[in-house]
């Protein structure tokens, strides 16, 4: 017996009950009991190695499963099909209602003033409120360029603005700031009207 | 039997606590800086070397292989001499691994601050750095294995075979991870590239989890629990099985950090199921040390150190039930990106290693000191500051995941994206992020208590540095099975033997996973649009690595409808065989840059923007939490060193021209050239090869080369 399990001796709780089951091992007074694994956890571990056999006979052997490009597929599918209804097939057309101003000029202050200022006066996007327009000034043309985005830096917006959205933004932009005239990036494209 | 005299090495284990308490100061303040930076994004100061990119690594750093490590040592080296009835091996590898650890963390600290950073997350120390972890690690295993050859005991406690595991483990990742090409002293380029660096890196990842958090802290528990509690250990064979099960399954789970990217299937399905089966095994660690407290429940109540180890206990077997769910694909959905896996690691880092070191030290200061704890009071009042730190910490970053991802995937009944400005789904959960600054300050405060109380416990009391004991010499001549012991028994006596068993148990999941990714040329199909980057791009990428940009921003779309609308076409594995190292990042705090450069795309923004956002992010996005990059357009890149960047990308096998490392400058400074007079248009004056330059064009390339395919 050395000095330190002398000492640990003192320190060993003894629970008759509990250690009747005690091995012959001692490592620094620790000792330990001849317990089996918890039935249930053996459980678990046999039940989660039957989920992984069958998750690979599922994806793989068998192919049932779908992989992610084809759950993406579906998943596209179905977005399509439920806001379907949503598309207009009318053609979109200049609004000069004010509420429908309104709304333009809250989607304008929301998502476009970072690039074109808060009065259109432009900055890192282009002037929107001089005669000079790069991708031209009829509604078309704004709902287009709005939409699709343009190769100098103008995002696409379609996947984040309604047609109705665009529509009102596209209108507030060319009843309420062209024209206006506000100094601030120099004019750019050609002379529009 | 004939009693031997010797001495325990006591000292070690007082430097390895001392440094212990030291870097935990340390680590949780910086991770507070990083805390209040994400909530108040003034906290960055506008100074480069405290932008969020560079303090993340740092706190990362300084927990796991500082604080943590430390405590690790300090554990081993302390139960490793008693359970082995030795001194250590060797004095002075004891003392290389100590200072040899230290220098590596300082060296660590300065080189991440200053911008030195591979960019590969738990490993973004530079390859020098690298060669010195290498070589104390070696050291450390080398005195551990040499103490288990001269010991007096017969056999090995269980605590040691996690030791065992611990250096084998830990070795190996940290080797096969590091494969790194140097340019300079203070920057090199990973072997691997893409979706091959990306499946060794989180093999790497997800293993350091297992092999420096988890498995010496069970091998500290088997030791420090059934001692403070001076309870048996309930169950001898569900050690032995939730060992070898535990070493085994670990090493193939690491793909859960991948589901849904750009990843083979097979590659994913390993990373799935693997995770689920690792379930039992890690409870079984649980089970055995809450087990082991049948008979001792009111002794809990009244020690500060049992109190911390069920905690710990209680934390890890939450950690270990939450990882296997996070696994499943559904479920990583929404936590892969989301706050989701910060909670879920601090529940571990707080909670267990934190939990575990805590009751470790009020149990081992007042023993190796020879006197009593200063105060169990301050104590018991660490442990509850520390619990509810956690659960302030834990529960706001819970709440703010599910919050996030609502918000990502929600739809207008129009069938728009609901938020489609990313900003928005980031300032609705700022004040999460300021209850989470919260509880890390209580956590700070609760472990300042702990600094107090053992520097005034070592102050009442006397150390020894070499303690004399004595043993029985150890009779173990015997090699083959003898009649009666089973063959683990056996194995028990057989350390090296032992090594073996586990290097062989560890090393197949690594191997059947990453030797296909890396020699299987169908794994990463090609696509032949993707060009290398122009070299100032490739600089532009460098600055983007350095500054740790990966931090916050992921460069990798999922294959959902509500990413693809938001971001753009879905990465494909051949997007990124020129990337060393990937950059597909673990948390979109900003939004997602993959598809930055697809003109006319959702993700895009000319030159003028992105100046103006490095100058001042908040002009352009009001409420932003982006650090600003002043400095950017002021400093310009160093060209001298792109040639030989060039060479190196050339050696990785990247298809420049023979000879082209000479042109290079001159391509750089021409496009340089072209951006620069972009920006001139918006009465913005720059150098042609100043950095902010080089990250637009770098940005500008993100996504380019498919971008025809949309």
């Amino acid at each position: 017996m050395t000095n330190d399990n002398i000492q640990n001796q003192d320190e060993y709780i003894h629970n008759e009950e509990l250690d009747q089951k005690l091995m012959d091992h001692d490592y620094d007074g620790i000792k330990e009991l001849d317990n089996p694994a918890p039935a249930w956890i053996m459980a678990i571990f046999y039940i989660t190695i039957f989920f992984s056999v069958m998750y690979g006979a599922y994806y793989f052997w068998f192919g049932q499963g779908p992989n992610q490009d084809e759950e993406y597929e579906l998943a596209f599918a179905e977005h399509d099909v439920e806001y379907a209804s949503q598309k207009s097939t009318e053609k979109l057309g200049l609004l000069t209602d004010e509420a429908s101003i309104n709304e333009g000029m809250a989607t304008f202050q929301q998502q476009c003033v970072a690039c074109h200022g808060m009065n259109g006066e432009g900055g890192i996007g282009a002037n929107l409120t001089d005669g000079q327009w790069i991708h031209g000034c009829s509604f078309d043309d704004v709902y287009k360029i709005i939409s699709e985005g343009g190769p100098n830096g103008m995002m696409s917006y379609k996947a984040m603005l309604s047609e109705t959205k665009i529509q009102q933004v596209s209108s507030y932009i060319l009843t309420k700031l062209k024209g206006t005239n506000v100094a601030g990036k120099a004019a750019e494209g050609e002379a529009c009207q | 039997m004939e009693l031997q005299k010797f001495y325990y090495d006591n000292k070690i284990v007082k430097q390895f606590i001392l440094a212990t308490i030291v870097w935990g100061v340390v680590g949780i303040l910086v991770g507070l800086i990083a805390a209040l930076q994400l909530a108040w994004p003034v906290f960055n100061f506008d100074l480069e070397f405290l932008t969020f990119g560079r303090v993340r690594p740092v706190h990362t750093n300084a927990i796991i292989f500082a604080f943590v490590g430390n405590a690790i040592f300090a554990g081993v080296y302390y139960s490793l001499q008693k359970l082995l009835k030795t001194r250590m091996f060797s004095d002075v590898l004891s003392q290389i691994n100590f200072w040899g650890w230290q220098l590596i963390i300082v060296s660590a600290a300065v080189t991440l601050l200053s911008g030195f950073s591979t960019g590969k997350e738990y490993a973004e120390l530079e390859w020098w750095i690298d060669i010195m972890i290498a070589v104390v690690w070696v050291v450390f295993g080398w005195n551990m294995i040499g103490t288990m050859i001269v010991r007096r005991e017969k056999h090995i406690y269980a605590a040691i075979w996690w030791y065992v595991a611990t250096f084998i483990g830990v070795a190996v990742l940290h080797v096969v991870n590091s494969f790194e090409l140097p340019v300079s002293f203070l920057k090199s380029y990973p072997l691997y590239a893409g979706a091959q660096d990306a499946v060794v890196q989180w093999w790497y990842g997800h293993n350091a989890v297992a092999f420096f958090l988890t498995t010496p802290f069970l091998g500290l528990m088997y030791y420090y629990l059934p001692k403070a509690a001076g309870r048996p250990i309930y169950s001898y064979k569900l050690s032995i099985i939730h060992f070898w099960a535990l070493i085994f399954i670990y090493m193939w789970a690491g793909p859960h950090h991948l589901l849904y990217q750009a990843l083979p299937d097979w590659a994913q399905a390993l990373g799935v199921t693997f995770s689920i089966m690792l379930l039992a095994p890690s409870w079984g660690g649980m089970i055995n040390g809450l087990l082991t407290l049948r008979g001792a429940w009111d002794k809990v109540r009244d020690s500060a150190t049992l109190k911390f180890m069920v905690v710990a206990v209680t934390a890890y077997g939450m950690s270990t039930f939450e990882g296997p769910m996070m696994s499943l694909k559904n479920v990583n959905m929404i936590s892969h990106f989301s706050d989701w896996t910060i909670a879920h690691v601090h529940i571990g880092g707080m909670g267990w290693n934190g939990g575990l070191t805590f009751g470790m030290l009020y149990w081992l200061v007042p023993k190796l000191w020879k006197t009593k704890l200063f105060s169990e009071r301050l104590a018991n009042t660490h442990f509850w500051l520390a619990t509810l730190g956690m659960l302030i910490y834990a529960i706001p970053l819970y709440w703010a995941a599910i919050t996030q991802w609502l918000m990502w995937r929600e739809y207008s009944p129009e069938g728009f994206l609901a938020y489609p400005n990313f900003l928005e789904t980031v300032t609705q959960i700022l004040p999460m992020y300021m209850f989470r600054a919260v509880g890390g300050t209580l956590y700070l405060v609760g472990f300042l208590l702990l600094v107090y109380n053992l520097f005034k416990t070592m102050g009442a009391g006397s150390f020894v540095n070499s303690e004399e004991t004595q043993a029985p010499a150890l009779v173990n001549d015997q090699s083959r099975q003898e009649a009666g012991e089973t063959k683990h028994r056996w194995l028990e006596r057989k350390p090296v033997w032992f090594a073996v068993f586990a290097f062989v148990a560890l090393a197949i999941g690594g191997a059947v996973e990453i030797i296909p990714m890396v020699f299987v040329k169908s794994n990463v199909p090609t696509i032949s649009t993707v060009t290398p980057y122009t070299p100032l791009e490739l600089e532009g990428r460098d600055i983007y690595v350095s500054e740790g940009c990966y931090v916050c921003h992921s460069q990798m779309v999922r294959p959902f409808r509500w990413e693809t609308d938001r971001y753009g076409e879905y990465s494909k594995i051949g997007e990124f065989v020129y990337d060393h190292p990937f950059q597909w990042g673990s948390r979109r705090t900003g939004p997602d840059l993959a598809r930055a450069g697809v003109v006319g795309g959702k993700m895009y923004k000319n030159a003028a923007w992105h100046y103006n956002h490095f100058q001042n992010a908040s002009s352009v996005s009001p409420g932003t939490i982006m650090p600003n990059y002043p400095w950017f357009a002021n400093k310009t890149v160093n060209l001298e060193l792109t040639p030989s960047k060039i060479r190196a990308m050339q050696t990785l096998g990247v298809p420049y021209p023979e000879g082209y490392d000479l042109r290079a400058v001159e391509d750089l400074t021409q496009q340089g050239q072209a951006i620069a007079d972009e920006l001139k248009k918006a009465n913005i004056e720059v150098e042609p090869t100043s950095q902010v330059v080089a990250v637009i064009a770098y940005l500008h390339k993100l996504g380019k080369d498919i971008s025809t395919n949309e």
